[in-house]
């Protein structure tokens, strides 16, 4: 399936490539979308690209967004709990990147940052307006720590590997517990340290089949969902007790 | 192999869900007792979000104590009455305790308040099963028997809405077993256990109900308390997992029937003495991470 995608995908490119002359940059995803599924672990996910002309590439793939709480355990009477907390607004619940080339071969951390790749890049906006910068920067480093080892943030960034002098390729990977919702897949093409190109496409990530079903059931009828399960328990519990009887 | 659960947005190996289904169940089979206070915070270990193993553990209850109550039901061991009156204080507990369940979750300390609630409960009823099984495993008796016909305290008795209970031969004020249900149906809700062990003894030491009926009659009323904790759940925070149930309830039959015919080959005294060493095993883990300085300060949640 994933030859075959790539395959067309080879001949639509470069086909569209003779057409469209002035644009510098194509991309697309293998897949655009990844299905959750009942035995999903994790699934990668490809893009290929072309370019035209000289340049480097990044590729930003960016999940929905979403308002988080960032909680720091303290210690009192011998006892470790959550103390204080801070809110951020707008987290990408999901965030990965790759580079073509080591990062001052593009221009330098700096200009990455400006162009809103890496993870530098990420702005956290705290819901209260605080006078301690160290107080925002501990909690957004605790988020960040949270984030990557839950998978869902990169310790280091992913590689755009070239098949020949344009032709390129990224994978990333979501694992199994990756957010739902609608993804933003960003393509620089940076020259001399400044975007050239952009080139965005998004990407689905949803369960699918019977656990789809499974759970806008429990959404949308929660109460008949809750009935059906206790219904299910007490049936079970019958059972037990019939197998314990006949004994 | 793995499974997606679809409520609790995760994958977990099949065979451990169903291998804590089946040693659950096992408990219940050879106590008698729900195995909630097991089931939960394992789930917890697994990485099931508290929400979700609290709200699916009510769910298993149902089937559980289900299971448990249709035994005593047939020897007319269950003193409807009674469970009727702990059940309207175990709906109104179950339902006051979603509220302080999503409370807690909103200011962050339900993790917190979960594991003390389960530190104290569980080490308090660990040690005392731990002495009594000791003392009638030398002693050859049991060291409660002269308490059971313990009269109500003075306060209880003054207490209004006087009731006839004539299945178990009381004269007392209804107030009293709603409250007794009212505490169960808390448990039910924040905790995601059945409180069995609490509430038995509640019944023969405060109410002075005979200690035949015990047993059933708690049972009668954690399957309703437990089946509206279930719902709420599911209804007001959606943190029901029906794949997770399944695989936890389909164990649950498994282990049930094995424990049945084990509990006929060892003696009470051994099995709580068993069931003391686990007990306070959980509550050890449990209790270890409160006081242990974690490895990351921070935790980071998504604010629904």
């Amino acid at each position: 399936m994933k030859v075959l995608a790539a395959a067309l995908f080879i001949a639509f490119s470069f086909a569209s490539y003779a057409q469209a002359q002035e644009k510098v940059l194509t991309i697309d995803l293998a897949k655009n979308t990844v299905d959750i599924s009942a035995g999903f672990t994790g699934s990668d996910l490809v893009l290929f690209g072309v370019k035209k002309g000289p340049g480097h590439v990044a590729v930003v793939i960016q999940g929905p967004k979403k308002d988080m709480v960032v909680r720091r355990k303290e210690n009192a009477m011998g006892l470790w709990f959550n103390r204080h907390g801070l809110e951020f607004e707008d987290v990408p619940v999901y965030y990965d990147y790759a580079l073509s080339a080591p990062v001052d071969k593009m221009g330098g951390e700096e200009a990455l940052r400006k162009n809103g790749i890496g993870l530098d890049s990420l702005t956290f906006k705290p819901d209260m307006w605080r006078d301690d910068p160290a107080y925002s920067q501990n909690f957004q480093e605790g988020l960040i720590r949270n984030k990557q080892a839950e998978g869902l943030f990169p310790l280091k960034p992913k590689e755009v590997t070239f098949l020949d002098d344009d032709f390129f390729r990224a994978t990333f990977y979501m694992p199994s517990n990756v957010p739902t919702g609608r993804y933003e897949v960003h393509s620089y093409l940076i020259r001399n340290g400044a975007v050239a190109d952009v080139r965005t496409t998004e990407l689905n990530v949803g369960q699918v089949g019977m656990e789809a079903r499974i759970h806008k059931f429990a959404r949308k009828q929660s109460f008949t969902y809750g009935v059906l399960c206790v219904a299910m328990a007490v049936l079970a519990g019958w059972a037990a007790n019939m197998i314990r009887r006949r004994d | 192999m793995q499974i997606y659960l679809p409520i609790a947005e995760m994958t977990v190996p099949v065979e451990s869900i169903f291998l804590l289904g089946t040693f659950v169940g096992f408990l219940s089979g050879v106590f008698g007792i729900g195995g909630g206070f097991l089931a939960t915070p394992f789930l917890i270990f697994m990485g099931i979000p508290p929400a979700v193993a609290v709200g699916t553990q009510a769910n298993q209850l149902v089937a559980a104590s289900f299971s448990g109550m249709m035994a005593h039901w047939r020897k007319g061991n269950v003193d409807v009455q009674m469970g009727s009156v702990m059940m309207a204080g175990g709906l109104v507990g179950s339902l006051i305790g979603i509220f302080v369940f999503k409370m807690l979750q909103v200011l962050g300390q339900i993790d917190f308040i979960i594991s003390i609630l389960y530190v104290l409960f569980l080490g308090t009823v660990g040690l005392l099963m731990l002495y009594e099984s000791f003392f009638s495993f030398f002693k050859k008796k049991t060291v409660r028997s002269e308490f059971n016909s313990q009269k109500l305290s003075p306060f209880f008795m003054a207490l209004p809405y006087k009731m006839r209970f004539p299945r178990s031969k009381l004269y007392i004020s209804a107030l009293v077993p709603a409250g007794i249900g009212f505490l169960g149906g808390l448990m039910v809700s924040i905790m995601g256990i059945g409180g069995g062990f609490l509430l038995v003894p509640a019944m023969i030491y405060v109410l002075g109900m005979p200690t035949l009926l015990v047993a059933g009659t708690s049972l009668f009323q954690i399957i309703f308390t437990s089946a509206f904790a279930a719902v709420m759940h599911a209804v007001a925070n959606h943190t029901l997992d029906m794949v997770l149930a399944i695989l936890l309830i389909s164990g649950g039959v498994i282990g049930a029937r094995a424990g049945a015919s084990v509990s006929r080959t060892i003696t009470g005294a051994h099995a709580r003495i068993i069931l003391a060493i686990l007990v306070l095993t959980v509550c050890t883990q449990l209790g270890a991470q409160l006081f242990i300085r974690p490895a990351e300060l921070y935790s980071t949640v998504v604010r629904k």
